[in-house]
């Protein structure tokens, strides 16, 4: 597929995680209303780092929720044009029961996001190659911020970034090669960037849903036109849906769970066991091997390896079926077929940025991961992953078992079964590890929108 | 085991009854309410039940049609036990519930006269889809019962060392010397041979028809393509989406248990084209139901436990209804990846639909035009109860491998797939 990505015009976060930017914090923030957010826009969009190739020290990305883009003078006709995921936000009623964000997740007792919390309208992520830039441009964007009257509901600093998540696994290592980057060259399946930014055509050959204006409300002519040919403009084009939560993980629960399954008779602990299993919870080892190409141990060769699928263990021997990243991402694996599988797995990626926290002194209390992903539909991607494979106690024939890492148990779901012969390893009783602290859904706008945005409420003062 | 019915009853709500019926439902939507009013867990093999409201609308020719009450269960056969019994039963929430209907008997009256009220109220589905044709209520439940008794006699399990065929033979003493579960040691019965005759009849019946047939539908077919192709030209996109207040109507009542009621309706087109096409293709329908897919899976998705198109209005209108495991938009993804062309057959000669072409093709593939036209369609279930709500239609299937593994000798190959069900 010959797509032309406007790179130029979409922000960076699409095109890279910021690795060589290992330092980030990100500012969660309310508007005060009313007053106009053209002027904090003004400051942010020379500063915003676009996908085209980059070499600064420091990268900066600004993403709005639905309030945000009211507050910025987006008018309700557009903002409605959004997907009812986008507008009503993570933390409706309906929704939180989705995504198990019930019992100990539920937004109620979230730290930033929740309801009765000060409404979060945006968020500014600044990734920088050292931390004493970092410190400096967050002190200017505190004072700016400050100056416009917006009160940060939450700066998340965020742990240099390391190889591996915080339970000790090597992590981030899947990710979907996005056709039309420069990485997707040669690559055998690369996604359509339509699964990730609005305007280009998805994984069905279809257009994602976006919110359209007439022409005539944008007399400037900052924004794109509708790539269907509509006539109108495009005001999400080369946008995507950012989902962030804050996911904070009991990192001692979860070995104390690994060493009492794994004693020897005897009492005493047995370190190869526990790491085995939690191995099996993962479906890649701590180096981030894969389960399926080194079923026995470690093997820190294949730490980056993802050309696997699970055509030659579909009974789960060697990478359990309720394994977390046999769910995230089923491959080939699910019950319809190899070929209809890697089909409907296709249609189901998300491309995670995430970084981790720990304890800090100016942060949050406990450890975990600021889970962040970009998709171009909340519901078929992000929302259908978290609810139809993860939390979901009979995914691929299963019985009980949400997933053994993230799954919330409030229901059902707190077995884990590790498939063997002659008959499975059951291991009831899994107490929850993850549990959500924080979150909202965001539309990270392209370059020009942000423009268009930049000069609204301006249009109507003047 | 019985063969399995999907009962609709459906009777018209005054106009002034239809916001004290909508409160009313809503209360009655509290699972500690509902179970209280209507103890559909008493009634004898009952699947599923779905009671809900459809709103007064016009027609496309303008003619009002007025707000009704539907009831659906799906329930081992017969019929009449079953109809006595939601009176004898649930009588407390039926009497309430259709008390907002005009003409009915109501507390009081002789339940004989409640029980022929509902019977005159019955609404005929022109295609029935049962996930496993014949596997009754009683058998669901007890291939559950031995499910979890083999793995709690297995307990934690794991890799012994030890040979399938050895663990296996135990696990058969073990259910052959529990007098609680002998029963799985014999295969289940199969449905009344009565209800068997009457099925492998149908099955021969309508492609003998066909074939008796053939020579005019080789002439009607091509004209009727040509036809189709010109009332599809005039077919828009389907611009709508559903309201925000729509969608929590819903959701409010979705994704509590492991299996979501489903319910759509919407206007077929006018004109005889379409009057024609929806009934035959109705007919192949429900005969790919009862004769193609009467194991395990509709087409491939194996998710759906039970679902039902029903006319109403004198074929003005269809509902399609269901119950099927997760979320809805998992269930829009397997039919716009795997049946696209049977729900375009169907929903193609609907109003509001993607434009389709030749009937089968398009129309469900335009992702989002399908997704919203669907949920615009969709009607909110506030009261529905599951007989066994932990259990997806996979895991039935599996317990069911499981009980049949256990008679007649196995391959040790054989021996550990059986095993691998556990």
């Amino acid at each position: 597929m010959a797509v032309r990505l406007d790179l130029p015009d979409i922000q960076g976060l699409f095109a890279r995680g910021y690795s060589k930017h290992p330092h980030a914090r990100f500012t969660v923030f309310t508007a005060p209303r009313p007053a106009s957010g053209g002027a904090l826009l003004d400051w942010l969009i020379p500063q915003v780092t676009a996908a085209a190739p980059f070499s600064g020290d420091v990268a900066l990305q600004v993403a709005f929720t639905a309030s945000g883009l009211r507050w910025l003078g987006l008018p309700d006709r557009v903002v409605a044009g959004f997907p009812a995921e986008f507008i009503q936000g993570m933390t409706n009623t309906n929704r939180s029961r989705f995504l198990g964000d019930v019992g100990e997740s539920d937004p109620c007792r979230w730290s930033w996001g929740g309801p009765g919390q000060p409404p979060v309208d945006g968020i500014v992520m600044l990734y920088a190659t050292d931390q004493g830039v970092l410190t400096g441009r967050q002190q200017e964007l505190r004072a700016r911020l400050a100056d416009n009257g917006i009160s940060a509901v939450t700066e998340l600093p965020a742990l240099e970034r390391r190889d591996s998540e915080p339970f000790g696994f090597h992590d981030g290592i899947s990710q979907p090669v996005i056709a039309g980057l420069p990485k997707a060259v040669g690559a055998r399946q690369a996604v359509a960037a339509g699964e990730f930014v609005l305007g280009y055509p998805n994984a069905r050959g279809q257009l994602p849903d976006s919110p359209l204006l007439p022409a005539s409300a944008d007399p400037l002519r900052l924004l794109l036109p509708d790539p269907a040919g509509s006539g109108a403009v495009d005001f999400g084009r080369n946008g995507s849906y950012l989902v962030v939560r804050q996911l904070e993980q009991d990192v001692d629960g979860f070995w104390r769970f690994l060493d009492a399954a794994t004693r020897r008779a005897d009492g005493s602990e047995d370190p190869t066991a526990r790491t085995a299993l939690a191995a099996k919870m993962v479906g890649r080892w701590p180096s981030g091997a894969p389960l399926v190409k080194a079923p026995g141990q470690d093997a820190p060769a294949l730490s980056d390896d993802n050309d696997f699928t699970y055509r030659d263990d579909l009974p789960g021997l060697a990478c359990p079926v309720g394994a977390h990243i046999r769910r995230a991402n089923p491959r080939d694996s699910l019950p319809s077929g190899s070929a209809t599988s890697l089909t409907t797995s296709g249609l189901h990626r998300l491309l995670r940025r995430a970084r981790s926290y720990g304890p800090a002194a100016d942060g949050p209390s406990g450890t975990g991961l600021y889970f962040m992903c970009l998709t171009a539909d909340l519901s078929r991607q992000f929302e259908f992953v978290q609810h139809t494979w993860l939390n979901n106690a009979t995914f691929n024939g299963l019985y009980d078992d949400a997933d053994p890492l993230t799954g919330n148990r409030c229901s059902a779901g707190a077995a884990f079964t590790v498939q063997a012969r002659p008959v499975r390893r059951r291991y009831p009783g899994l107490p929850r590890f993850v549990r959500a602290r924080g979150g909202a859904y965001f539309f990270l706008p392209g370059l020009s929108a942000l423009r268009y945005l930049a000069q609204l409420n301006k249009g109507a003062q003047k | 085991m019985p063969h399995q019915l999907g009962v609709t009853i459906r009777a018209e709500v005054a106009a002034d009854q239809v916001t004290p019926l909508r409160d009313w439902l809503a209360k009655a939507a509290r699972p500690e309410v509902a179970d209280d009013l209507f103890a559909f867990g008493g009634m004898r093999g009952l699947h599923f039940a779905k009671l809900f409201l459809l709103d007064a609308v016009t027609d496309l020719s303008g003619q009002p049609i007025p707000a009704s009450l539907v009831l659906m269960t799906e329930v081992d056969a017969p019929l009449r036990p079953h109809l006595a019994e939601l009176i004898d039963v649930g009588g407390a929430g039926i009497d309430q519930a259709f008390g907002f209907c005009a003409g009915y008997p109501g507390w009081g009256s002789h339940p004989r006269a409640r029980i022929a009220w509902l019977r005159r109220h019955l609404v005929r589905a022109s295609a029935f889809y049962v996930n496993t044709v014949g596997r009754g209520l009683g058998q669901i439940r007890q291939e559950a019962t031995l499910h979890d008794a083999i793995e709690d006699y297995l307990g934690p399990g794991g890799d012994s060392g030890r040979a399938a065929d050895d663990v296996r033979r135990e696990i058969r003493a073990y259910v052959a010397g529990r007098p609680d579960l002998t029963w799985a040691m014999r295969p289940p019965a199969p449905p009344s041979v009565l209800f068997r005759a009457r099925e492998a009849l149908h099955a021969v019946a309508v492609p003998l028809a066909l074939l008796w047939l053939l020579p005019a539908l080789a002439v009607i077919l091509p004209v009727w393509a040509v036809l189709i192709r010109w009332s599809e030209r005039a077919e828009q996109p389907a611009t709508g989406r559903p309201t925000l207040e729509h969608l929590d109507a819903l959701a409010q009542y979705e994704d509590f248990v492991t299996q979501n009621p489903f319910a759509v309706v919407g206007f077929i087109q006018p004109g005889l084209l379409r009057s024609a096409t929806i009934r035959a293709v109705m007919l192949a329908i429900d005969y790919a139901a009862r004769h193609l897919y009467d194991h395990d899976d509709l087409a491939g998705i194996t998710t759906i436990h039970f679902a039902r198109w029903v006319p109403l209005d004198g074929w003005r209108r269809m509902t399609f209804a269901s119950i099927y495991d997760g979320a809805v938009e998992a269930y829009n993804d397997d039919f716009i990846d795997q049946v696209w062309w049977g729900l375009n057959a169907a929903f193609g000669n609907a109003t509001g639909y993607p434009p389709t072409r030749w009937l089968l093709w398009g129309g469900a593939v335009y992702e989002q035009q399908f997704k919203n036209t669907l949920r615009i369609h969709q009607v909110p279930v506030p009261v529905w109860y599951s007989a066994y709500p932990a259990l997806s239609a996979v895991n039935i299937e599996n317990n069911a491998r499981i009980r049949a593994g256990l008679r007649g000798d196995m391959t040790t190959a054989d021996a550990e797939r059986w095993l691998a069900l556990l």
